[in-house]
């Protein structure tokens, strides 16, 4: 359908539309308007994301003299795909009504494991060695040794990319990593770098957080993007986690041995190149003492350094004398991992801040901080004269060079932490060193400052007013959109007491009561008999899931469930979790009914979804806080407290009620769908914890619901899945309306947007 | 207000669970009767009775706009020679006590509706009958005609145990019906109250079998949705539904008594050879070939072999021939030209509507169709005869008459030329 919105037209692939679909495009149209940065939260199954990008590009259409380009980060390549896929309907769509000037260029772009068609490369098991394969073969000092040496082996897909040179362009179309595999190996052309080559003319660009967040990515891939550019972060509401880890480094033993023997090696490689090329070493020095932005012609097209989070005017300095020779660098690297290695040395738990580490580093060791702050890249041009390409080997290096650079590059909003064993292990000695950012908008500031517009959306962005405190942004427009529904298709239960009417809680003093044990494994065993195929329960932490579970297969409650349902178990182990989801899927598929026990934040909790059948009913045993004892969540609510005026509890409650909402939320995908949610604390009757879950769940949950006990929540759940089962219309009756037509659309355009259904 | 209500029936049940030895006679035939259910409060808290009638109108109106629609395109070949199985779930959750007194015997009950029902509207069909416990599946009784065989082997035995199981049951009417004619059209109907299957095997291989030699298969769950249920319906295009309460489970089960369209693909007119036997002689003593025994006067004899049997419609177990009467044919033939829905009308409020002198009283039943109170009366009027019908003689016409009176009471000539329209 084409309908108008203001003054743009709007491409829409489908017949209908929802309302919060229409309502939505209006708030992000105004965003582009303003030029600014927007938080929109809408839940999952309104189609979300091709509201997005169908209000996007048609704009970009209406708007021909300025083009903008959209920069569509997702978290995983699953998503990715889904979204290209969407855009593929969407543009055909678009070409269809429009003809040829509709035509855009979209491409995906994942990393070299994921796009390489070489299947000798293919063969490395993860992506850093996959990675290193490629460099072997693709170098610029490879290719050119082989020139004389035919036995070197070169990857064919990159030498026709070269050749090719500037002809090697992408016809315009939607690529999905599949499409550009596929033209890679047709034309063969390394799809790869084809599609690094192609960013800067794509339309559309779909690709990981990481490509704008994490400073040591960026700037390779997305330094070209110009500024008329919209960013938009799906799934974003764990985006300050992941700003902050992208700025997060942790060294422990191993890492120290292992940069070690990096160093021993790279000591080797420069006697070698000494002997052997000292012309090549001199010329570094030169170059470096003309100062790091010149480096970019080091030599032709290896440019795998940049920094983009660090002040522009670092770049211009040039590098200290002190460690323009390799020798000299290798040597204040060396004193630099003695001294870690002392500070790892200690007995008990020590917290400092960046300045004092810094100046006690001076003194003891002798390095200063400018001379910490250029680590990263002289460790990178340091690599890439010695010519080494098996750059995953060299990881333990770069990771405390990735360290030295940060800690003295900021001086707020870190901390460092030196743990001399894990919390909850105290016999073994397991000694870390961390540099923890607590500040989220390091990151993302320069995201912000640098595009026009930056869209953060998501299912659950509660409490929205947060946000823009954590990532300290002004929002032009912050909202959040409620699901128009034909039937309550949801049923959240707050359930406080177990069927012996005793409190259940999952608070420090209770989570050991045998009563409270009891009553949570008694709701299940009710649950998993009247519940059909899919349950999922969520636990607070992997200790609180293997203890209660143990206790439940001593009193014979396991076996009691096991009796209805399988039982399928996360474990931290990947392959072991994976494995355990599929065979669940494949008993809910069968009819055979399972149960799948999960902890909140973990792997499954983020990115699965227990969506139809795979999920009738999740069950969230107590409300998920952090780790409380942490020391790097102390030393970050501190930072927030004094920074930004968040006080502790708010903050423990948000994160953990967003936690929540997100694993309830894996339940439901999609309007046809339907599901349960079973809140099972009594905290969460609590107003305060209660009105931080997102309003798509809140406009659910019936003041009836809120204080209930096992039996009474069974009784729900029966009624609840008999109503569900019915035949149902789905364009909704006349007083709601949930499918709206052109005409609908027409006519609420004369009439105004204010008089909308809600 | 209608949570409260739940609410306290929530309560009250748990308390039943309790204490269900302590209670007295006379307060369990409350407890059993539910008799609070049947009563709503009205804007000013007074208690009356639920008014269903309209709801249930609505729902026929939805079934019959369905029939209808399907048929209004082209004429829809319909099976009437059925082969139908029941397999009805014994399995332990059939022992809950959600339908009163419980599901296995409400099962019970209405499945004996169904099968009276289904012989009434399916003359020329049969059915058989499987249960299934601790997970296999047994036959209760083999195909056949007479509905007294059927619904004695069924209350014989009523008791739930063990799982339940899907495949096997699938599995065993799959047998079953591999052996029936081609022209008969393979169903099976399943009453499930469990809500997981312990299968032996893959049993996304059986529903591909039974897809493959067709076999229509329609499930009525219980409790609530199942995938592996609703996918088995897809695949095989069978019906899918879900039991609300008792009531809901009765109209379930009987929309399944009218024969449902025909596989576009197994739509091959086909003749078929019968026999009408004649009913013997009042007082002549044979021996019936059914049962083996003697038996004096009732019977009647195969035309090709003389063998005597003892009810019809059935298969003369001599020679194979089916054996009908007359009537059974004609019983049949009304599900291939139905009656038009009729139109609704809307309501006459007031006594000064222009077309009160049309139909103020139904046609059927002679009954004022003028609203009584404030509640207007609701009608429907005949597309061919123009005459008005109240909404029960809507639902006799269609559902158990198959005779518009109104057309019939037209003079015959005129009725002769709207035949040949």
């Amino acid at each position: 359908m084409i309908f108008k919105i203001e003054d743009v037209t709007v491409y829409f692939p489908y017949d209908n539309i929802y309302p919060e679909q229409y309502e939505y495009m209006v708030e992000l149209k105004r965003t582009l308007d303003a030029k600014g940065h927007c938080l929109l939260e809408m839940p999952t199954g309104t189609g979300k994301t091709i509201a997005l990008l169908s209000l996007i590009t048609s704009y970009r259409l209406s708007r021909p003299d300025s083009p903008i380009k959209l920069v569509y980060c997702t978290r995983t390549v699953h998503e990715m795909e889904k979204t290209l896929a969407e855009l593929k309907v969407l543009h055909d769509y678009q070409v269809l009504h429009l003809g040829t000037q509709a035509k855009i260029l979209a491409i995906g772009l994942s990393s070299r494991k994921n796009l390489c068609v070489n299947t000798k490369v293919l063969a490395a098991e993860n992506r850093d060695s996959v990675d290193a394969a490629c460099r072997k073969r693709t170098a610029s000092w490879v290719r050119a040794l082989s020139t004389e040496n035919p036995n070197i082996e070169l990857c064919d897909y990159f030498e026709n990319y070269e050749k090719a040179a500037e002809n090697a362009l992408l016809p315009p179309g939607v690529y999905t990593l599949e499409d550009l595999r596929a033209f890679g190996k047709n034309r063969g052309w390394c799809p790869y770098f084809l599609a690094r080559h192609m960013v800067q003319f794509a339309n559309v660009i779909v690709y990981s957080y990481q490509y704008l967040l994490d400073p040591k990515v960026a700037g390779i891939i997305s330094k070209e993007l110009q500024k008329e550019s919209v960013v938009v972060f799906d799934e974003a509401h764990n985006i300050d986690n992941v700003c902050i880890e992208a700025l997060s480094v942790s060294v422990r033993r191993v890492t120290l041995e292992g940069a070690n023997r990096n160093l021993n090696k790279i000591r080797e490689e420069i006697d070698r190149s000494k002997a052997t090329d000292a012309g090549r070493l001199r010329a570094e020095y030169n170059r470096l003492v003309e100062g790091l932005a010149l480096r970019g012609d080091l030599s032709g097209g290896d440019q795998w350094l940049a920094n983009p989070a660090l002040p522009h005017d670092i770049l211009k300095e040039a590098v200290p004398g002190n460690i323009r020779r390799a020798e000299h660098f290798v040597h204040v690297l060396r004193r630099l991992l003695q001294y870690l290695g002392v500070r790892l040395d200690t007995e008990n738990v020590e917290k400092e801040s960046p300045v004092s580490f810094v100046s006690s580093l001076n003194s003891q060791a002798g390095i200063e901080q400018k001379t910490l702050k250029f680590c990263y890249d002289r460790l990178q041009s340091l690599m890439l004269t010695l010519e080494i390409t098996d750059t995953d080997e060299f990881l333990p290096i770069q990771t405390v060079c990735d360290f030295a650079t940060l800690v003295g590059t900021y001086a707020r909003g870190f901390s460092i932490i030196i743990e001399p064993y894990d919390e909850r292990m105290p016999h073994i000695p397991d000694p870390i060193l961390q540099l923890s950012c607590h500040d989220a908008s390091l990151a993302i500031k320069p995201v912000f400052d640098r595009f026009q517009s930056v869209v953060i959306t998501s299912g659950t962005l509660s409490p929205i007013d947060l946000y823009p405190r954590l990532l300290s942004f002004t929002p032009v427009v912050s909202r959040s959109f409620k699901m128009s529904m034909t039937r309550d298709c949801i049923c959240p239960m707050v359930l406080t007491r177990g069927s012996d009417q005793l409190p259940v809680s999952t608070k420090f003093d209770m989570r050991s009561d045998p009563g409270v044990v009891r009553n949570y494994g008694k709701l299940l065993v009710e649950m998993v008999s009247i519940v059909p195929d899919g349950v999922v329960c969520f636990f607070v932490s992997y200790s609180y899931m293997d203890g209660i579970i143990a206790t439940w297969n001593e009193t014979g409650i396991l076996k009691e469930i096991m009796q209805q349902k399988l039982v399928f178990i996360e474990t931290q182990d990947v392959v072991e979790t994976t494995l355990a989801l599929d065979n669940y899927r494949r008993a809910c598929d069968c009819g055979r009914g399972a149960v799948f026990f999960s902890v909140a934040r973990g792997k499954v909790a983020e990115g699965i979804d227990f969506d139809r059948h795979y999920g009738r009913l999740v069950v969230m045993y107590g409300v998920p806080f952090q780790y409380t004892l942490s020391k790097i969540l102390l030393a970050r609510l501190e930072y927030l407290r004094d920074t930004f005026q968040i006080k502790e509890g708010d903050f423990l409650t948000f994160d953990a009620l967003r936690q929540a909402a997100q694993c309830v939320g894996r339940v439901i995908r999609s309007k046809a769908d339907y599901g349960m949610m079973i809140f099972a604390d009594k905290r969460y009757s609590r107003h305060d914890k209660r009105s931080k879950l997102p309003g798509w769940i809140l406009s659910h949950l019936r003041d009836a619901h809120l204080n209930l006990s096992t039996d009474m929540a069974i009784h729900i759940a029966r009624e609840f899945l008999r109503k569900m089962a019915q035949p149902y219309d789905k364009t909704g009756t006349m007083g709601r309306k949930t499918l709206l037509t052109q005409e609908d659309l027409e006519k609420m355009a004369e009439t105004g947007v204010q008089d909308m259904a809600y | 207000m209608s949570n409260q209500r739940k609410r306290l029936t929530g309560e009250r049940e748990d308390e039943d669970d309790e204490d269900a030895e302590g209670i007295g006679e006379w307060e369990r035939a409350y407890v059993d009767d539910r008799s609070w259910e049947e009563l709503q409060e009205d804007e000013s808290g007074l208690l009356r009775p639920i008014d269903n009638s309209a709801i249930y109108h609505a729902q026929y109106r939805r079934r019959l706009r369905m029939l209808s629609a399907a048929a209004a395109g082209t004429r829809i070949q319909k099976g009437l020679i059925r082969y139908l199985y029941i397999v009805i779930d014994f399995s332990r959750a059939a022992a809950e006590m959600d339908f009163r007194p419980s599901r296995i015997a409400v099962m019970a009950k209405h499945v004996e509706a169904f099968i009276r029902e289904f012989f009434d509207q399916n003359p020329l069909s049969q059915i058989g009958l499987v249960s299934i416990k601790n997970g296999v599946a047994h036959t209760l009784t083999d195909l056949g005609g007479s509905p007294e065989t059927h619904i004695k082997a069924l209350m014989g035995k009523l008791e739930a145990l063990g799982d339940s199981s899907l495949q096997n049951a699938l599995e065993l009417v799959n047998e079953h019906l591999s052996q029936v004619p081609s022209y008969g059209h393979r169903e099976v109907l399943i009453l499930y109250s469990a809500l997981c299957t312990c299968d032996p095997g893959d049993i996304m291989e059986t529903i591909q079998k039974c897809k493959k030699s067709k076999l229509r298969c329609s499930v009525i769950g219980l409790s609530a949705e199942m995938f592996i249920c609703k996918h088995l319906c897809q695949e095989t295009g069978g019906l899918y539904s879900v039991a609300v309460d008792e009531v809901h489970l009765k109209d379930l089960l009987l929309e399944h008594a009218p024969p449902p369209p025909a596989i576009a693909e197994f739509a091959i007119a086909n003749l078929i050879k019968m026999g009408f036997p004649q009913r013997a002689a009042e007082g002549s003593m044979a021996i019936c070939s059914c049962h083996k025994e003697v038996k004096i006067g009732a019977g009647y004899m195969c035309p090709r072999c003389k063998a005597r049997v003892c009810d019809l419609p059935t298969e003369c177990t001599i020679c194979g021939l089916t054996l009908v009467s007359s009537p059974h044919l004609a019983r049949s033939y009304h599900h291939l030209f139905p009656i038009a829905p009729f139109d609704e009308v809307p309501a006459f409020s007031s006594l000064n509507d222009s077309r009160r002198t049309l139909g103020k009283s139904c046609f059927g039943c002679q009954q004022s169709l003028i609203g009584t109170g404030n509640k207007p009366g609701q009608c429907v009027t005949c597309r061919k005869c123009k005459h008005y019908f109240c909404l029960d003689c809507d639902i006799y016409i269609h559902e158990s008459l198959h005779n518009c009176p109104g057309c019939e009471s037209i003079h015959r000539p005129k009725s002769v030329s709207l035949m040949e329209e």
